[in-house]
């Protein structure tokens, strides 16, 4: 089962369902089913897509995105990897080390870490030598352009750099779904523009599926779906003509170098 | 980057608890440490005491419960004496008798004739006559607390003794004792033809058959236990109280250090609930999660565990400096003890990190981010 969930590669990269991800029938109540966040919601995403995932604060959308990658229990309902129920933590732990990678609002980076040794903890639980592991993780703040500042505290570091450390950190591992909860909205606009490219550009590069949680309707445009959310529902999702849309040429240079 | 150099990051990040808390771990191994080695060095101190006086046989009361505690026949020597292997054998009294200033002091009373007598490394002086009474020999260490030299008087158990002569004898144990005619002795305490141990050397020529032949000649004399001074020391009950109470205060000391452990780890991990959330949304596993608030602990002990030894030995020093500690006994190292208290402080920092671990990776991930 272990083995079977690290990886989805060929025809098993679909599954039976055709998803890469999929909910059924998920509710996550809390303070003992008082306070509803999530009722009854059934999803697919499918291989290399890009989902924004829209709606009002506390309508649901955190809520569902710790459900996709495991770090929040559901109350009732399964999740699918591959097309496969994934049940322990154990194997979500395998999950996140392995395919889903995740950037937060708020960072969270060990603060008191250099960029490069926040990026490198991601890869502690992978059996490389310290040196492929400073090589893989100095590879990809290259990547997104901080590879002056890998050295530096993260502390030190703007808002759209660690934000930039955090999705080194989240790609490092070379996920098959990355999952953004409001990766923007603690930036000033042009590091969110500039975070935004950078995260499109990578996914598109990479074949990465994006789960993209914005309050931001302009940035969930240029996502290939959008799915909204209100009190814990799904009330629509609907695919959109567009893909991957820079928000300005010139924006989009500077973040990927 | 790994787990040994992020968990010292993560000691260096909190100087003010990683300090109190490795020094109370210091301090408890140094306390075990110390505490133990004052029971062993107690021990070893008679033991070297016993072996100076180079005897192979210790016959006592049977059933005595300690050195001090029983007494036989002075009559028994000479039956020892004659007895086929036996080379020399001597009765003695020995006791702790109060002396003139209010203190005791450790003394021995010998037969006139015993080759006890031949045996002391005089300094100064010289031994009794036989027949020559009120009379005392001095260790050296005993003559400087008492404040006498040759020819002072000193009172022991309200009988007046001249100082005839000081022994420079090589063990702190000897250099503290006086030395006095049996006689008199047996006369002070009213213990009238009674000695406390006869002391026998075997004629080695007989081998180590020999000993034991001598030994079961003396056990059938009657009433009477022979032992060799290894042998007295183990079956002595004052040496196996003071060893149980250091070693239950030890444990005390060593579990403290432990708790000590358990609560700065409790503390740092509800510090780190975010961060350990963190761990787990990059995708750590439980075990390696447990595995980096364990070696944080680890390390902790270990750092503290040397900072034992370090305060040990630096009591072991100073002690034998300390006129009322170092009168009587002798500190050294021994090296066996040392690894046993660090083997049982590190199992128990060990089994103090895997609490607050256990309780981090009881957590949801999801929860543990939203904490400040």
């Amino acid at each position: 089962m272990i083995q079977v969930i690290e990886r989805c590669s060929g025809s098993d990269k679909i599954g039976h369902s055709g998803a890469l991800i999929a909910l059924r029938g998920i509710s996550r109540l809390h303070d003992g089913g008082a306070i509803p966040a999530l009722r009854n919601v059934d999803l697919q995403i499918i291989a290399g897509a890009s989902v924004a995932i829209v709606g009002a604060s506390g309508s649901g959308k955190s809520s569902l995105v710790n459900l996709l990658c495991g770090i929040d229990h559901p109350t009732a309902g399964t999740v699918f990897w591959c097309g496969r129920p994934i049940h322990t933590q154990q194997n979500w732990a395998r999950l996140r080390r392995q395919s889903i990678g995740i950037i937060f609002q708020e960072f969270n980076l060990i603060p008191t870490l250099t960029a490069l040794e926040n990026v490198e903890l991601a890869l502690l639980g992978h059996r490389l030598s310290a040196n492929l592991r400073y090589a893989r993780a100095a590879g990809v703040l290259e990547r997104v352009g901080l590879a002056s500042r890998m050295h530096h505290i993260v502390t030190r570091l703007s808002g759209g750099e660690r934000q930039r450390v955090a999705i080194a950190r989240a790609v490092v591992n070379e996920p098959k779904l990355l999952l953004a909860d409001e990766p923007t909205g603690n930036l000033d606009s042009v590091s969110a523009a500039n975070v935004a490219d950078l995260l499109f550009k990578l996914c598109e590069t990479a074949g990465m599926a994006l789960i993209l949680v914005t309050h931001d309707d302009a940035l969930a445009a240029r996502c290939q779906r959008e799915v909204r959310i209100r009190d814990g529902v799904i009330v629509s999702d609907t695919n959109q003509a567009s893909s991957f849309r820079p928000s300005e040429p010139e924006d989009a240079a500077k973040s990927v170098k | 980057m790994n787990l040994v150099s992020l968990a010292l990051h993560n000691l260096k990040r909190r100087p003010v608890r990683t300090s109190l808390s490795t020094l109370g771990i210091g301090l408890a191994v140094g306390s075990a440490l110390a505490l133990i080695s004052l029971s062993h060095s107690i021990r070893d101190s008679t033991r070297d005491g016993m072996d100076e006086i180079g005897d192979d046989l210790e016959v006592m009361q049977k059933g005595a419960s300690d050195i001090f505690g029983g007494f036989i026949p002075e009559q028994t020597a000479e039956r020892i004496r004659a007895i086929p292997g036996v080379m020399r054998a001597s009765g003695e009294l020995f006791m702790f008798a109060p002396n003139d200033l209010g203190n005791s002091v450790l003394t021995l009373g010998w037969p006139d004739a015993s080759y006890l007598w031949q045996k002391v490394p005089l300094q100064a002086g010289r031994v009794p006559n036989s027949g020559e009474r009120g009379v005392a020999v001095l260790g050296d260490t005993a003559a400087i607390s008492l404040g006498k030299k040759l020819g002072d008087e000193l009172e022991l158990i309200g009988k007046t003794f001249r100082v005839i002569g000081i022994a420079n004898y090589a063990t702190v144990v000897n250099r503290g004792m006086v030395m006095v005619p049996l006689v008199d002795l047996q006369g002070a305490s009213s213990r009238p033809r009674q000695v406390t141990v006869v002391h026998v050397i075997v004629d080695h020529a007989s081998g180590r058959a020999g000993i034991g032949s001598v030994r079961t000649a003396i056990e059938a004399l009657g009433r009477v236990s022979v032992s060799t001074t290894d042998e007295v020391l183990d079956n002595d009950r004052n040496f196996a109280i003071l060893e149980a109470v250091s070693l239950a205060v030890s444990i005390i000391a060593v579990a403290i250090s432990a708790l000590s452990v358990l609560n700065a780890l409790i503390m740092a991990t509800q510090e780190r609930t975010r961060e350990i959330g963190i761990f787990a949304a990059i995708g750590w596993s439980n075990s390696r999660i447990m595995m980096s608030i364990v070696i944080e602990g680890v390390l902790m002990c270990v750092i503290g565990c040397v900072l034992g030894v370090l305060l040990s030995f630096i009591a072991a020093y100073v002690f034998p400096h300390i006129p009322a500690i170092g009168k009587l006994i002798s500190f050294r190292a021994n090296v066996g003890l040392i690894v046993q208290v660090l083997a049982a402080a590190l199992a128990l920092c060990i089994l103090g990190s895997l609490m607050p671990a256990w309780r981090a990776v009881r957590m949801i991930p999801a929860e543990a981010l939203q904490r400040m």
